[in-house]
């Protein structure tokens, strides 16, 4: 039986999808496409061969997709695992077409059951985890926590020179990051349900009394632009990881929680006891923000 | 330049119902317009309108095919029969018959949905074209199809040849809700059903084989007095150390 697995790393976040194949027992090859030192950090693992791609100054990872993926389908392994980043996905969509494979998001674990491979993913925004049965090859894209690998006897690398499609950099610049926003111990941040401009007083009071940094939702800063574009959290914006993220007035879009995924405790407070916010936060109040911080303050003051 | 933009191609994961042991109940979750759809047509449209080209709209499964016709997409194609379906590669090969039904496409634009996160590059890979994923906007200034992603810290202007699949990410929650007069307009214009026979894309997926409920566990919610709330939110604070 073909128990063969192979994982796709782009960026720093591939710890996870590594250990996650690891139980399966097949051999297992990691492709690397980045700095020599990724490829490094990935061989100190021992986990199997590393296959590693440099891209030229200017040309995205994305560009080899398509050779890479004619090298992971000649190899034909059973198991194809990527992480979340852009890039990986590319190439695991593209060789998972060419192996015929089920692509799987969202996957937490992988097992046998006979000759079977059984997926494990976190269905409906991660209310519950399904699992999968297919006999055929499976592609799957990572949605685990990152894990501590032990360190092991490094395995070679062995570097790929492959052709680049017709995609390039044209430009990139910085995105300006706030001042203490990335590295603060406490975050208070806030949307849509503060209702004026002189209303954020009342919550950079709520900050002074935490003794926490404010930031912001990104229509605040974008539409409304009550507050610097540097202090929006989002998928597009600032990813923080504070010890205490208070969100005020935010409803918890998708693209505002990719922001603050590794902040140890969200609280929330929000006057809508179905708001989205609160299917992620650690601790809510439902009631109106405006009531509530200036108890709060006070309540921090005793 | 034709762009197609592909739409409502997926469940409501909101309107599923999840049962105390971990089950799915889908049958009240219909197709809907993604988080990341209008994010999606506002790239085609740019495209479209910087080459004097013309936006196709793509949409599959049992939803109302309109949301993008009263938007300003002239035609749409409808694979009405599209089941919902666990492997995003399955997904991703319907769309990409679809997309050769109707032939000729220099650009495939979709949502890079944060829940299906394997379609559009699936996609790409189906239909054998370089992808770009996770981007903030897309354009064709001068004949060179463009488009600009945000990562952590940086921005970077990306520029591909075409064919090309181009997975939009939304950064909020915008949609510009049409008027009475969009909606009107919308059920005069031309939706093209097809089948999965007319494809011929017989979809295969794989088999659920059980669900549990993950080992979380659910927020605790102060309601009541302002006063007793903050004074129960700010102990369980101080109580985790974080204060």
């Amino acid at each position: 039986m073909n128990t063969a697995s192979w994982v796709l790393i782009a960026s720093e976040a591939w710890s996870g999808a590594l250990a996650m194949v690891q139980p399966l027992g097949g051999a297992v090859t990691a492709v690397v496409v980045g700095p020599r030192e990724l490829a490094d950090e990935v061989t100190a693992s021992g986990s199997g061969d590393v296959l590693w791609l440099e891209p030229a100054d200017g040309v995205p990872a994305e560009a080899y997709a398509g050779t890479l993926a004619a090298i992971v389908a000649a190899a034909a392994p059973r198991v194809l695992v990527s992480t979340y980043d852009p890039a990986c996905r590319v190439v695991l969509g593209a060789a998972s077409a060419q192996l015929h494979a089920r692509l799987v998001p969202n996957v937490v674990g992988l097992a046998w059951a006979g000759d079977n491979v059984l997926v494990q993913r976190a269905a409906v925004g991660g209310a519950t985890i399904e699992t999968l049965s297919t006999d055929g090859p499976v592609a799957a894209i990572y949605a685990g926590d990152e894990v501590s690998l032990p360190a092991r006897a490094p395995a070679p690398v062995r570097r790929l020179d492959l052709a680049p499609a017709e995609i390039r950099i044209l430009a990139s610049e910085p995105v300006a990051v706030a001042t203490g926003l990335d590295d603060a111990e406490r975050v208070v941040s806030f949307g849509r349900g503060v209702r004026a401009k002189d209303d954020v007083a009342l919550v950079r009071g709520l900050a002074e009394a935490l003794d926490a940094e404010l930031a912001c939702s990104m229509p605040i800063a974008d539409d409304l632009g009550w507050l610097e574009k540097s202090r929006y959290v989002g998928r597009s914006g600032n990813h923080i990881t504070p010890a205490l993220y208070m969100a005020v007035g935010i409803a918890g879009a998708p693209q505002h929680m990719e922001g603050v995924r590794g902040a140890k405790v969200v609280a929330a407070i929000n006057s809508d006891p179905d708001a989205r916010i609160f299917q992620t936060a650690d601790y809510g109040i439902v009631g109106d923000l405006y009531e509530v911080i200036p108890a709060l303050i006070a309540e921090v003051h005793k | 330049m034709k762009a197609v933009v592909v739409y409502k191609w997926a469940r409501n994961a909101a309107d599923a119902i999840v049962r105390t042991d971990g089950s799915i109940d889908w049958r009240n979750a219909r197709m809907a317009a993604g988080e990341d759809d209008p994010a999606a047509l506002a790239a085609a449209k740019q495209i479209a309108a910087d080459t004097d080209g013309t936006v196709i709209g793509l949409t599959i499964g049992d939803g109302d095919a309109s949301w993008a016709l009263a938007r300003g997409v002239e035609q749409a194609v409808c694979v009405a029969d599209a089941p919902n379906l666990a492997d995003n590669g399955a997904t991703a090969a319907v769309l990409a018959a679809a997309v050769r039904y109707i032939g000729d496409v220099d650009v495939v634009v979709i949502g890079d949905s944060k829940q299906e996160p394997g379609v559009a590059v699936a996609l790409a890979g189906e239909l054998g074209w370089p992808a770009l994923v996770g981007l903030h906007s897309a354009s064709m200034p001068a004949g060179q199809l463009q488009a600009v992603r945000r990562t952590v810290g940086e921005q970077q202007t990306l520029s591909l040849s075409t064919p090309a699949v181009l997975g939009m990410s939304a950064e909020s929650d915008a949609d510009q809700v049409p008027g009475m007069k969009e909606l009107l307009a919308a059920r005069k214009r031309p939706l093209t059903k097809v089948t999965l026979s007319d494809l011929g894309t017989p979809p295969v997926d794989l088999v659920s084989v059980g669900c549990r409920k993950p080992d979380s566990t659910p927020s605790r919610l102060f309601q009541g007095e302002p006063a007793q709330a903050a004074a129960q939110l700010v102990a369980a604070l101080r109580a985790e150390g974080v204060l």
